[in-house]
């Protein structure tokens, strides 16, 4: 009871960037449960690209602005498109998605809710630090510095991510491929 | 700032690897596909001997990023030579009309890529990247076999499993970034030594080290998360079950045993016991599961779960003596596995099953996997019955094949630890592998079948002939090894 | 610089949120996702599924880059997104070639084949 008094005492000293918090956490958290929940596929993709946009809104607040951008740009830009091209290209429809039986439902969400009782309480007691007003750097976020560390101590990563890529690219063409016989869909 | 040239000499296996796949991508042009399998392995060979170019240094390279010494370079020439291996025995793919064998061999070649990455690693951002390129790769080859409604079904559930082993291992990444404030293993082992003193909470730490672990285990296949193992290695085509069931192994434990030595080995006391259940429980899933199998595949597919488990057992007496014991175990674990293979594929090939139409136009097509294939077989193919039976021979740890020195050294590793108990179970559960892998040994020799002679490559026989006589060599004298770290 | 002057640059989010406030989030959406990965059946919607965790991870690794002013946790996440790209492209490719040959990406479906 104590910690939810101190905690109700600073939710009234809060500022509008503070407020933003707390209403983008709890739009961010419902948009990802109707994700999860949506019966209709093409609801839950336009939940999802609510979700990461709600996310963008939180990296804005912590001055991460690079990625923010980024998120939109590759997350809600290309990514959720494709997610959305192939629920159009392969034309899913509600009845497509028939119920586990509510058993393995109840299990499923029994296990994931005793997990998140468990890491929250483990995670309440944790100490993490905060933030070190003298050493503060409010321009981490920007291109500049995380250009310097990408291109400096990351390169090799930097590199070896384009094998990635290129295996990707090669292996998506391959599977996705329409070979000679296959429908046209 | 500046490279110095040494930087890039020293990785010049990745660089060849990379390279030589893109080269393999443009051969595919040809129509010819004769040239696509020798190049493939000139390419292997270069690399191998690249590898050891710089035997007794140790680097660490590009700012912290990749730590090569002797240890790596045995676990990538482990990698390497296991590659060789199953690219050799790949030549029916030159004529098979629905095979890409440009597209298989340069995946191949960059999946290696990923496997040194973990091999080496020594930022976590090695690791993920190295862990992403190996199994996007994986997820690819499962599929490879487009029209075979088995492997598509074990691409699907190889790809859903592993991206969300992949959510869990990057959930525990941040949490060990947010404990320690570093992604470097060196960094992190500081923080557990000396916060381990300070007597602080370490709550945070100990959760994103166990999550880690977690997304790790999934990928080695341990038990409880094993789960998806034997549907995607039974599913697969048999040639990228072999590359699977060796390659990603042997790179996934070189990861753990750098990342349990290097960043955990502070807080030894915290983690050993919940490896020790994960190991038991590897060790009776594997192996008694593995009893109930009809398929050889399948069986197989349970016995790397088992294997899982005994290098596990390494990992639990986590010391210096079980660095060479991991590498050993890998080597005779992959010699046998790829061979035994080999004969599979050899054996099923000419005996495809009824092939089933579901749906419109999808055939089920499967070939015979079962023990009975092997009936009879040592009669017509004194060869090939040799190969397998020392094949399981070394599976099983009999005395004076590769395996039973794999598993000696593992043992006693663990004994120094006074793990004893664990032995006991090990030792019950290798008793228990003897029984399955017997049953193909007196299939091929006591039972009747009509096997014809199988005719075979000549450089696939030399492959096989190798395969066997290095896991002879290695269980006559195990020194010749050992010497080497 | 003075004292005041820093404190200005800080952002407001961080001063007066604690750090534990983003961790609990990121937890949260965290096994939302895994809760998806577990009930659903629609392979996309696992998939969808998976990029939350993966967003969850996002947000910690950048809520602790930001309070302790160390950029190499959101270079991490750059890896993290250029690496999902990665992955969807070949998943969604696998589940192209699976409805190709069946018509349904239901997963339960599948396992009905299973040996």
């Amino acid at each position: 009871m104590n910690q939810f008094n101190t905690f109700l005492a600073s939710f009234k000293n809060l500022t509008t960037a503070g407020y933003l918090f707390y209403g983008l956490g709890l739009i961010t958290l419902i948009s990802a449960i109707s994700v999860v929940t949506a019966k209709n596929p093409i609801h839950s993709v336009l939940a999802l690209i609510f979700t990461f946009f709600c996310l963008t809104g939180h990296y804005m607040l912590l001055n991460a602005q690079f990625l923010a951008i980024v998120n939109i740009i590759v997350y809600a830009g290309a990514i959720m498109v494709l997610f959305l091209f192939a629920i159009m290209f392969l034309n899913l429809k509600e009845e497509d998605e028939e119920a586990k039986t509510n058993v393995t439902k109840m299990a499923a969400v029994i296990v994931g809710g005793v997990l998140m009782v468990l890491l929250l309480s483990i995670f309440n007691y944790a100490p993490v630090g905060t933030y070190n007003p003298a050493s503060f750097d409010a321009k981490t976020g920007l291109v500049e510095r995380l250009g310097i560390v990408l291109y400096s101590d990351y390169i090799l990563p930097f590199e070896l991510a384009s094998i990635l890529f290129l295996v990707a690219m090669v292996g998506a063409v391959m599977l996705g491929k329409r070979e000679a016989g296959d429908p046209h869909f | 700032m500046t490279f110095q040239t040494y930087d890039c000499l020293q990785m010049l296996p990745i660089i060849l690897l990379s390279l030589s796949g893109i080269a393999l991508l443009f051969l595919g042009f040809q129509k010819s596909r004769a040239l696509l399998l020798p190049a493939t392995l000139l390419f292997l060979v270069i690399a191998f001997v690249a590898n050891f170019l710089d035997w007794g240094k140790t680097y660490m390279y590009f700012r912290d990023m990749l730590l090569v010494n002797n240890l790596a370079m045995i676990f990538t020439g482990v990698v390497l030579l296991s590659t060789f291996m199953v690219v050799s025995l790949s030549g029916s793919l030159a004529d098979d009309e629905d095979a890409q064998p440009a597209e298989y061999y340069a995946i191949l070649l960059f999946s290696l890529v990923g496997a040194i990455m973990m091999i080496g690693f020594e930022n976590l951002i090695m690791l993920f990247v190295g862990v992403e390129i190996l199994s996007v790769a994986m997820y690819i080859l499962t599929g490879s076999d487009k029209r075979n409604l088995r492997s598509n079904e074990a691409a699907l559930k190889y790809f859903l499993m592993g991206a969300f082993a992949t959510g869990i291992l990057l959930f525990g990444i941040a949490l060990l970034y947010g404990a320690t404030g570093s992604f470097v293993l060196s960094g992190i082992g500081n923080y557990a030594h000396s916060a381990t003193n300070a007597g602080g909470s370490m709550l945070l730490f100990y959760v994103g080290m166990f999550m880690l672990l977690i997304g790790m285990l999934f990928k080695v296949s341990a038990a409880p998360f094993h789960f998806w193992t034997p549907d995607v290695y039974d599913g697969a085509p048999s040639l990228f079950t072999a590359y699977m069931s060796t390659v990603v192994k042997t790179a996934g434990f070189a990861a753990l045993l750098r990342i349990l030595s290097v960043s955990f080995s502070g807080v030894y006391d915290f983690w050993w016991v919940a490896m020790a259940v994960v190991t038991v429980l590897t060790l009776l899933i594997g192996n008694i599961t593995a009893v109930y199998q009809a398929s050889f595949k399948r069986m197989m597919a349970y016995s790397s779960i088992s294997h899982a488990g005994y290098l596990l057992i390494g990992l639990v007496g986590l010391s210096q003596a079980s660095k060479p014991a991991i590498a050993f175990y890998s080597l005779a674990y992959s010699l046998s596995t790829i061979a035994a293979f080999g004969v599979l594929m050899l054996v099923a090939r000419n005996r495809p099953l009824n092939a089933a139409v579901f749906g419109d136009q999808t055939t089920l097509a499967r070939t015979d996997e079962h023990y009975d294939a092997f009936n009879g077989l040592a009669r017509k193919n004194p060869l090939l019955g040799f190969v397998m039976a020392v094949s399981m021979l070394s599976l099983a740890g009999i005395p004076l094949t590769a395996g039973f020195w794999g598993k000696f050294m593992v043992f006693s590793a663990a004994a120094d630890r006074g793990a004893v108990w664990l032995l006991v179970v090990a030792v019950l559960m290798s008793a228990v592998g003897i029984y399955y892998y017997f049953r193909v040994v007196i299939a091929m020799y006591f039972r009747e079948g009509q096997t014809d002679t199988i005719r075979v490559a000549p450089f696939y026989r030399i492959v096989l002939i190798a395969a066997t006589v290095l896991t002879l060599a290695l269980g006559l004298l195990p020194n010749l090894f050992q010497g080497l770290i | 610089m003075q004292p005041n002057d820093v404190a200005v640059n800080i952002p407001e989010v961080i001063q007066q949120i604690p750090l534990n406030y983003y961790l609990i989030f990121s937890t949260a959406l965290f096994v939302i996702g895994i809760i998806g990965v577990l009930t659903r059946r629609n392979a996309i919607i696992i998939f969808m599924s998976i990029e939350l965790m993966l967003n969850a991870v996002n947000t910690l690794l950048i809520a602790f880059s930001s309070y302790r002013s160390d950029p190499t946790g959101q270079v991490f996440v750059f890896f993290i997104m250029a690496v999902a790209a990665a992955e969807v492209s070949v998943g969604l490719a696998i589940i192209v070639m699976i409805y190709r040959n069946i018509r349904t990406i239901d997963v339960g479906v599948l396992n009905k084949l299973k040996w």
